[in-house]
């Protein structure tokens, strides 16, 4: 994918089909180490360990449209072409953290994309979902809760056109505070 | 019919796997390296032109519905692609040509009266 938001977005949508109430987005840029970590944890159904042996195989998928899934296997093959790594723990009613990692500079690590999008975009798909996003960025750190947000907002739903509007002005400007060009 | 078979023998290229489907037909030809890019554009009966030779390639090429798999400037391939071509019966082939000048010969081959 061209961007590592479209990754983000894909993996939590997994969460969400998952029947997660909440997942935890958490984004790590270590210019000193070299170092991007993104890492997005849910408390969905979780798996067992013969499902998780498989997650990453590209000719697995729980769809049964089609017989290949390849959105972990891409991720995964993203990570690791970016002198990165890339992880998934998962326990069967607990839930799964998938974690990806990527040498910051290298060349062919695709740019972060448009996480402010994204957000809203989740948001939408499932509005019960309680969804934090905490993005790091050498010392500086953004950090993102819909519960906050909804305990502000009281009886106004979240998914209000005016409350994504402002939210996603909110975490661009959020991010631009944080991440250093 | 232009089939994978023909392009073979024409530019010369390495079989590496999935022998059973070189009666593939070609229609035309796709170049790309991002393989969730080349997932959502790449056509039925497309000769796709690549460096990757990560397994997902195979599954790319079998949702896509490719004719066969070109690996360009004589890449190396993982054994383990190779293993899953045979199995999907895809047609994995290799040479030392960029993509680009592989193009322009199987243009050439599809444009043969």
């Amino acid at each position: 994918m061209k961007e590592l938001a479209l990754h983000i977005l894909d993996v939590t949508e997994n969460s969400i089909k998952a029947h997660a109430t909440e997942i935890q987005i958490i984004i790590k840029e270590d210019i000193i180490k070299d170092l991007l970590t993104i890492e997005i944890k849910d408390n969905g159904d979780g798996m067992d360990e013969d499902t998780l042996a498989k997650v990453t195989d590209p000719f697995f998928t729980t769809r049964t449209t089609r017989k290949v899934g390849l959105g972990l296997s891409l991720f995964k093959t993203t990570a690791l072409q970016c002198n990165g790594a890339f992880k998934i723990n998962s326990k069967k009613g607990k839930g799964t953290t998938v974690v990806a990692s990527f040498q910051h500079s290298h060349i062919d690590r695709a740019p972060m994309g448009n996480m402010e999008e994204t957000i809203v975009t989740l948001i939408t798909a499932n509005k019960d979902i309680e969804y934090s996003y905490t993005h790091f960025s050498n010392n500086n750190k953004f950090e993102f809760n819909t519960m906050e947000i909804k305990k502000i907002l009281r009886n106004v739903e979240i998914t209000e056109t005016t409350v994504l509007f402002w939210l996603k002005e909110y975490i661009k400007e959020g991010l631009q505070g944080v991440v250093k060009k | 019919m232009r089939t994978v078979k023909g392009l073979i023998s024409r530019l010369d290229l390495e079989l590496v796997a999935g022998e059973k489907a070189i009666g593939n037909d070609i229609k035309s030809v796709y170049i790309g390296d991002l393989l969730s890019w080349v997932m959502s554009h790449v056509k039925q009966k497309d000769v796709w032109i690549t460096i990757q030779t990560n397994i997902n390639v195979v599954a790319v090429a079998a949702l896509g519905e490719v004719s066969c798999v070109i690996i360009a400037e004589g890449a190396e391939i993982e054994e383990i692609t190779i293993k899953k071509a045979e199995q999907e019966d895809i047609p994995l082939l290799r040479s030392n040509l960029s993509a680009y000048d592989l193009a322009v010969e199987i243009n050439k081959y599809l444009e043969l009266k």
